[in-house]
Parts: C-alpha cells; sequence; structure tokens
C-alpha cells in the first residue's frame, strides 16, 4: 500500500507541480506563454556555464578511479571499517558514493546481484547510496553555475555529512535488519 | 580546500597508476612473450574449442582462481594464429590483455608451435595498463562533463520557465511565506521575501519527492538567485555552502533510483530501505547544516578572510 502510494506520488508529482503553475498563473492573469519564455531563456547559459566546473571535477575522479588507487583506499581503511563493524563489502561503496553517481550505483547494482537484494549487505548497501548524493558533482555544478571557485567550508561540511549518512545507514541497518 | 581535493585525485591517481604499472612490468605479470598451452580437439578456420585447466592458468600467471576444473573457450583458427572468443568465464588477466590490444570480446594470439592436440600460444605484448587506463579515462570524462551540461539545456530551460511563471503569479512568494520560519532560521542572511528562499523550497521539495531532473535545475536557479545577494563575486557565501550542503545530503522521501534498482534485481521488498535511507540522509543533512554552521566561523573559513584573498588575487 505504502510502495503504491509513493510510486503514485513520484509519477503524479510533476505535472501536478506544472499544472499548479500554469492555473496559479492564469488566474493571475500573467502572460504564461511570454513569461515561460522569457525565463527559460536563461537555459543554455547556465548549462554551458557549469561545463568547465565539471570537466575539471569529473576528470580528477576520473584519473583517481581508472588508476586503481581505490583499491589502496579500500585496502588503508579496512581496519577502520572493520572497527566500526562495517561489512568489508560495503566499502568501496562509502568511498565511491560522494565522488561518482553512476559508478556508485553500478556499485551498488554489482554488490546486490552478488550478495542478494534482501541479504543484510544488499540492504545496507542501497541504504548507503540512498543515505547521500554525489557530494562531489553537486559541488561542481552548483558553484559552477554561478562561477565560484572559492568554496570555503562547502567541502568539509560536504564530506562531514556523507561520513555520518554513511554511519547512520549502517547504525540503522544493524539495529533494524541484523 | 577543493584545491587539495583536487590534487589528491590527480595526483594520487597518477602515481597510482604509474606505479602499479612498474610493479606489472618488474614481475612480468602478463607473462609477454611466454609460451601458454592450451589442447583442442577440433578447431578450424571455422569453429572449434581450445581449453586448458584452472590449475595451469594459476601456475602460469601466478595467480589463485581456485578450483581445478578446465575451462573452455570458442576458438577459431588462422595461418598463424588462434582467435579465442572470451565468455563470462574468461579470467582477469585475459580480459586486460584483450582490452589494452583493442577489443574485450576476442583475444588473438601469435601460434608458437602446433603439436597434435596442443598449441603453444604468446598473447599480444600488455604493458602500461593502468597509465592507458587514465588516458582514456581524462578523455571519456571531459566528454561526459560536456554530455551531462549539454543534456541539461532543455530541463534546465523548461524549469527555468516555470519557475519564472511562478515569480511572475507570485505562487513562489506563497511557497516562501509559508515555509518561512523553518527558512529564516537555516538561512538568516537571506530577506525572507527574496526569491533566493522560494528557489531553494521548490529544490528541497523536487528533492524529497525524488524528482532529479527537476531537483538540479531548481537548484541551480536557487544559486543564481543567492548569487545576487553575495557581494564577494567568486566565492561562496554562508547561504550558498548551507545550501549546497543540505542538497549533498540527498534527503529525500522516495530514493527513486535505489528502489527501482531493487525492484529490477527481484527483490522480494523494494521499498523496505525507504524508512533507513531516510533515517540516513536526515541525519547527514542535520550535521551537515550543523557542520556548515559551526565551520563558517572558523579563521580560514571566515568569509572576510577569503574574500580579501580572493581579492589580492585577482589584482
Amino acid at each position: 500500500m505504502i510502495k503504491e502510494i509513493f510510486e503514485a506520488i513520484s509519477v503524479l508529482a510533476i505535472p501536478l507541480i506544472i499544472l499548479g503553475f500554469v492555473a496559479f498563473a492564469t488566474k493571475k492573469k500573467v502572460p504564461v506563454y511570454e513569461s515561460f519564455v522569457t525565463g527559460a531563456k536563461g537555459g543554455f547559459e547556465v548549462a554551458v556555464k557549469i561545463i568547465p566546473y565539471l570537466v575539471a571535477m569529473l576528470v580528477a575522479i576520473g584519473i583517481f578511479r581508472a588508476s586503481g588507487a581505490m583499491d589502496l583506499l579500500v585496502k588503508g581503511l579496512s581496519p577502520l571499517a572493520h572497527l566500526i563493524g562495517m561489512p568489508p563489502q560495503v566499502l568501496p561503496m562509502a568511498i565511491l558514493r560522494p565522488l561518482s553517481g553512476s559508478g556508485s550505483m553500478g556499485l551498488m547494482t554489482d554488490i546486490m546481484k552478488r550478495y542478494g537484494t534482501d541479504s543484510f549487505i544488499g540492504v545496507l548497501v542501497s541504504t548507503m547510496y540512498g543515505s547521500s548524493e554525489t557530494t562531489f558533482y553537486v559541488l561542481a555544478v552548483y558553484f559552477g553555475a554561478v562561477n565560484i571557485y572559492k568554496t570555503r567550508h562547502a567541502v568539509a561540511a560536504g564530506l562531514i555529512a556523507d561520513v555520518v549518512g554513511m554511519l547512520g545507514a549502517l547504525l540503522i541497518c544493524k539495529i533494524l535488519f541484523h | 580546500m577543493l584545491n587539495y581535493v583536487w590534487i589528491a585525485l590527480v595526483a594520487i591517481g597518477v602515481i597510482a597508476a604509474a606505479s602499479s604499472d612498474i610493479y606489472d612490468a618488474s614481475t612480468n605479470r602478463y607473462r609477454n612473450g611466454e609460451w601458454f598451452e592450451v589442447r583442442y580437439d577440433s578447431i578450424s578456420a571455422e569453429a572449434g574449442t581450445v581449453s586448458f585447466t584452472k590449475e595451469y592458468f594459476d601456475h602460469f600467471y601466478d595467480v589463485n582462481m581456485g578450483g581445478s576444473d578446465t575451462l573452455v573457450f570458442p576458438a577459431t583458427l588462422s595461418s598463424d594464429s588462434v582467435r579465442i572468443t572470451l565468455g563470462a568465464e574468461t579470467p582477469e588477466i585475459w580480459t586486460t590483455i584483450a582490452k589494452t590490444a583493442g577489443s574485450e570480446k576476442r583475444l588473438d594470439a601469435v601460434i608458437r608451435r602446433h603439436t597434435d592436440g596442443y598449441l603453444f600460444v604468446v598473447f599480444p605484448i600488455t604493458s602500461l595498463v593502468r597509465t592507458k587506463a587514465v588516458l582514456d579515462a581524462v578523455i571519456s570524462y571531459s566528454s561526459l562533463a560536456v554530455t551531462i551540461s549539454l543534456a541539461l539545456i532543455g530541463v534546465m530551460a523548461f524549469w527555468l520557465g516555470i519557475m519564472k511563471l511562478g515569480e511572475d503569479s507570485g505562487l513562489i512568494n506563497i511557497i516562501a511565506r509559508v515555509m518561512k520560519p523553518v527558512m529564516a532560521r537555516i538561512f538568516p542572511e537571506i530577506p525572507p521575501d527574496h526569491p533566493a528562499i522560494g528557489a531553494m523550497i521548490m529544490n528541497i521539495a523536487a528533492n524529497m519527492l525524488g524528482l532529479n531532473n527537476a531537483a538540479t535545475p531548481l537548484g541551480l536557479k536557487a544559486m543564481e538567485e543567492l548569487e545576487k545577494l553575495n557581494p564577494n563575486k567568486g566565492t561562496a557565501s554562508n547561504a550558498m555552502v548551507t545550501f549546497l550542503v543540505i542538497n549533498t545530503g540527498g534527503l529525500t522521501i522516495i530514493p527513486a533510483t535505489a528502489i527501482a534498482i531493487r525492484a529490477a534485481l527481484g527483490s522480494k521488498d523494494p521499498t523496505v530501505i525507504l524508512m533507513t535511507s531516510f533515517f540516513g540522509a536526515g541525519l547527514a543533512t542535520i550535521a551537515g547544516i550543523a557542520a556548515a554552521k559551526i565551520l563558517q566561523r572558523l579563521k580560514p573559513y571566515r568569509i572576510e578572510k577569503v574574500a580579501k584573498a580572493a581579492e589580492a588575487e585577482n589584482k
């Protein structure tokens, strides 16, 4: 039941938002077509603006992933994971999640294929995936759109949030499913 | 700090790739030039198979695949070489050799000796595997960045259009007013009736509903509005960082991607992670906001200091 409700929400949300905005604008006698086009003009500019920032970020992450440095990092961090009771199979997920959206999605699929979707590891890895966003991608795109390169405490705060998210996922899964 | 992260990713990547290639070369990991022995029952230019035992493979490459059964691969013969078709059972080393030689699906080996039922073959010279992979990554990820950006143009334009309707009709203002008590606390620097508040609420709502396609354009719109209030061009304002951390926390009622993949893989209960990932992302978001609020007061991150340094650089 809950599942159906959620599915309905995620399918209906966008049409309803669009309908709501257009209907309200019509009621307020806004020239709808004109107003929409004026706003939409900015789309190209914003998208093009983020290209250099995204190239810089994705290439650095690409080099890191292709070099095999990930495996070294996983090896280096595994004693720490063992200490907090994190299964070693999901450690790569914790590291990759903030770096790469498509990469962590592939990793999640891979781990669930290997250990089963409904096993403790399967539930944990998908919870970890859902407990955070791709921090560095968001950072590059959002700051890129407004040409910001002095990011101040954004990286530190974002990484703190990521670590807490991963630990929170581990904690709740241990309480509920272990 | 992004500077250091960037340098670290690139430098560690390049160094790791180079050292792993040097190590592979010094141990001749891919056994360049050495003769590998395969058995065959029947093989011709059109069809046939070659086989070897896992034990032999492990001994040859000094690896441990485990097991002692025989691996069989389809193969065809030409005058001086044999073409092996790779499949799901292919050992990792062979996949790497094949990939480096140009094709993931087949492996061409030169025949050095041909006796009754046995072939002695040499595989293509394989070296600098990691370095080549890094070079490939540079090219493909640069293109990926452009692909992602260009794909954004359409949705971006659409949502900017919708947002403009909301602004002109005053709907965004109404939404902002409803959420005022919460937003004023998280973003004390932003005037409560500023369009930035409305855009941020729209972005957060889209994230909560798992509408990724809408969330990014709305988020970028919010960043533009925040930038209008930012006196220090090129330097992030407190509100921007806080808003960004809310986005990286990924708080959502419907983790659509994870649920879809779980369902596709045949989970009995794909939505079991609704609650758990809400918990995880909720903690992450709270921790992120708290961290942003605390860190913004610390010396190295203080706005006056960073902005002054940025100004000095520009001169």
